[in-house]
């Protein structure tokens, strides 16, 4: 009926070419994002304002001096908070705290919540129940957590201190520096090592039994099938658990600011906790951008890292 | 008005006197329904009246300097560290309502998380915070610029003014809390007064006094003559002789790393004459935007620090996980017989302890007797508008007035310090400052005020770069108590980083 109705008025008009509107049409597809993507782009463009715009100014933050009164103003400055950090031994110190942080809870969390979860795997009767209590810690709010373990490590009434005290310990637990570094990992090891656990548990569910039972009857024994049959295959959920705790362990905050505060002696003032007392403490807040892109860029090498072994699992798996 | 009333009370006089004597039965229907309408309506009608009188006497006092209801119905924000005072004017704000017709909030906090809600409020712009809990340190120093000068409202005589006038505040106090580098420029009142004195165990200095003395050579009783060096003495005693008083150590400190070693070493710091910077007494007092080169590297810093390394040797080891709040704790819960400590805490020992308590300023080191102060005032956030400012006036002056320190004094939820002498001047806080006492503050006040004369009182540095210079004292000490470091080192180390931040 259109078709009709445009012939009769437009006579003289030749009729278009059959192929040019298919071609305009897949030109103007060229340009055009897929149906798929526009169809995610009002949750996808608030979401990159949301992240986007923050970081392109806190990058022009670290480039920048700011002060706050009346009203924020940046400052150019050039590359001198950036060159600040790179010469301040009170961040490097800070890194080097970070780094045996990050190993010693890191590391002991995914050695205790795989064994955990192995022998839990083994139990039969009771597993659910045995599982709920032992995630427990995990669900406790980490600034709860602080406040618990200070209080059980306070030398007049703390219960730990108390029982070191019996058996004729110093009881001093957060007023020694390498105990209190000590505390503040066994504390996020306490908290987080159920997480790890789970993440275990639900790789080994996901063995074939089959797979056990083969090796089995070619005589492999307990250690032996554990090596080379199960370790394997939940490789790839490890991964993933580690690479979850290790953002996790980068960005810790909450246990330390609660119980030592960083002290004694700056002994467990981790890149997070200097990075807030630069900010909200001296309120440097140029300086404090310099380093939070530093901690991010840390992140995102550590993650990479993660990934990419995570994806040769999982090319030696296919 | 009076005749037009007298002439109306004759009409029903004769009306129900008179004239109901003949009167039909019609009639009598129709004068008592009137009367018992006017019966009801009478009550309402003067109830208007009256309202309509209220209202019009307000309108009438509006703007004038007595009159405290000019800003009814407007609502004030007020952000505050969580201090005893605090938690009391919070208790007792309903007062504040009654007498302006006002609404104040008040949020509370840790000092350090007001710090930064306060700076962040100054670059936002917005003034969320009319009133603002100014720490001199902390908030004045360095953003003085944010605060109202109160000099204004003290000029505007449309406002009520400061009761008793603003002389009636102790004069160092006002000086440090409300004034930053221009003396003729104030903008906060004193609202607080912490002062770092000695508590010690009465009961156990008494029952021991005579052993004491035989073995240490002197009178172990806290007086004007006594020294760090004796009050080391004294804690030694006491710790070798733990199976007799039953407590464990002689004394215990605020020593986390944490703003609270930093004052504790600045008692013993300022009495062996040494100073963070060479003229303390004008930069704790006025402050300053540039205090020249740093002074801990001198040798009385250097012998104050080894002092406190001696004396924290021979402490309660937990004194290096105490901050304030920590080492009262640890006296309450006897672990030690004495403890340098703010005296507002003193209300919660006598909780405790009842009258076996004593206090006294701090001793004398080789120089000078040295008690830190460490009050706050009260300031009007610059960025508000003028009609919330006036009104923010008005908190203040009614916060800090003889009348709400005193009833501060008697609150069950706090336990304020006055700041002004004419309360401690008040016969009922006379009476209370000694045993047995109703209000146990002021148990602790006769020593505060003896630590509040200028031979005595120790002002920290007030310098924008304070948080930083701070952070670089307690960390530094920190590391000396671990034994990580030497007191030269320590003072060293802090002088060189403290000359960076303030540009030495």
């Amino acid at each position: 009926m259109t078709s009709t109705v445009w012939q009769s008025q437009s006579p003289q008009v030749e009729p278009p070419n059959r192929n040019a509107r298919p071609l305009a049409r897949r030109r103007k597809r060229r340009w055009l994002p897929s149906f798929e993507t526009r169809m995610m782009l009002p949750a996808i463009i608030p979401l990159a304002l949301l992240s986007l715009i923050p970081f392109g100014y806190i990058i022009w933050m670290s480039v920048s001096k700011v002060t706050l009164l009346g009203g924020v103003h940046l400052t150019g400055v050039g590359g001198a908070n950036w060159a600040k950090m790179f010469h301040d031994p009170a961040v490097w110190s800070s890194w080097r705290i970070s780094a045996i942080y990050f190993i010693a809870t890191v590391g002991i969390e995914m050695l205790l919540g795989m064994g955990i979860a192995i022998l839990v795997h083994e139990h039969v009767v009771g597993r659910n129940l045995l599982v709920s209590i032992l995630l427990m810690p995990m669900f406790v709010a980490p600034v709860i957590v602080g406040l618990l373990g200070r209080f059980l490590t306070d030398s007049s009434f703390g219960l730990y201190s108390w029982m070191l005290r019996l058996i004729g310990f110093d009881t001093n637990i957060l007023g020694r520096p390498g105990m209190a570094l000590a505390t503040v990992v066994a504390l996020d090891v306490w908290e987080w090592t159920p997480l790890i656990m789970l993440i275990t548990l639900a790789g080994l569910s996901a063995v074939p039994p089959a797979l056990i039972e083969a090796a089995s009857l070619d005589g492999a024994g307990y250690f032996k099938r554990f090596w080379y049959v199960v370790l394997p295959s939940i490789s790839g959920v490890l991964v993933v658990a580690l690479l979850i705790r290790a953002m996790d362990a980068i960005r810790f905050f909450d246990i330390i600011w609660i119980t030592t505060n960083g002290g004694p002696a700056d002994a467990t003032k981790i890149i997070p906790l200097r990075l807030y007392e630069i900010a909200f403490r001296f309120f440097d807040l140029g300086y404090a951008a310099a380093i939070g892109l530093s901690m991010l860029a840390f992140s995102i090498i550590v993650a990479n890292l993660f990934v990419t072994l995570l994806e040769k699992k999982r090319g030696v798996a296919q | 008005m009076s005749a037009h009333g007298d002439s109306d009370r004759e009409d029903v006089t004769n009306l129900d006197g008179n004239k109901a004597v003949g009167l039909s039965r019609r009639e009598v229907l129709r004068d008592t329904t009137l009367l018992a309408m006017s019966a009801v309506a009478l009550p309402s009608l003067l109830a208007a009246c009256g309202g309509s009188a209220k209202t019009s006497s307000s309108a009438t006092a509006s703007g004038g300097a007595t009159d405290w209801k000019q800003f009814q119905g407007t609502t004030l924000n007020f952000i505050s560290e969580n201090t005893a005072p605090s938690a009391a004017i919070a208790a007792d704000s309903a007062a504040f309502t009654e007498k302006t017709g006002m609404t104040i909030k008040i949020q509370q906090m840790e000092l350090g998380a007001l710090v930064q809600k306060v700076a962040l409020d100054f670059g936002s712009g917005r003034a969320s915070y009319d009133i603002i809990y100014a720490d001199p340190y902390q908030v004045l120093a360095p953003y003085y610029q944010g605060l109202v000068d109160l000099n204004k409202f003290v000029s505007d005589t449309s406002l009520p003014q400061i009761p008793l006038g603003i002389g009636d505040f102790i004069p160092a106090q006002l000086l440090t809390v409300g004034r930053f580098l221009d003396e003729s420029k104030l903008y906060a009142l004193p609202y607080d007064c912490p002062t770092m004195i000695w508590f010690y165990r009465k009961d156990i200095f008494a029952k021991y006094k005579d052993q004491m003395s035989q073995a240490l050579g002197f009178d172990p009783t806290p007086s004007v003559d006594s020294t760090w060096e004796q009050y080391y003495q004294i804690a030694k005693w006491f710790n070798a002789n733990k199976a007799k008083t039953g407590i464990p150590y002689g004394t215990g400190h605020q020593a986390k790393q944490y703003d609270s070693l930093m004052c504790d070493f600045s008692n013993i710091l300022a009495a062996h004459g040494g100073g963070y910077f060479a003229d303390d007494a004008k930069v704790g007092g006025l402050g300053s935007a540039s205090p020249g080169a740093c002074m801990l590297d001198q040798p009385e810093a250097i012998q104050a620090a080894d002092f406190y390394m001696k004396l924290l040797a021979i402490a309660n080891p937990a004194s290096t996980t105490w901050d304030w709040s920590g080492a009262d704790a640890g006296f309450q819960a006897e672990q030690m017989v004495m403890v340098p400590n703010w005296h507002e805490f003193a209300a919660g020992d006598v909780k405790k302890f009842g009258e076996k308590v004593g206090y006294y300023r701090l001793p004398k080191g080789p120089k000078r007797a040295a008690d830190i102060f460490g009050g706050t005032g009260i300031a009007i956030n610059g960025g508000a508008a003028e009609k919330q400012q006036k009104a923010a006036w008005l908190f203040l002056l009614w916060a800090t007035s003889p009348e709400t320190q005193l009833a501060d004094l008697k609150s069950k939820v706090g336990g304020g310090t006055p700041t002004r002498t004419s309360v401690y001047e008040m016969p009922e806080v006379i009476q209370n400052s000694k045993w047995p006492s109703t209000l146990p503050n002021l148990l602790a006040t006769g020593a505060a005020r003896e630590a509040w004369k200028p031979e005595n009182v120790y002002m920290r540095p007030k310098i924008p770069q304070w948080n930083q210079v701070d952070t670089v004292v307690f960390t530094e000490l920190s590391k000396m108590l671990a034994g990580q470091q030497s007191p030269q080192a320590t003072m060293k180390s802090a002088t060189q980083q403290i000359d960076k931040i303030v540009g030495a």
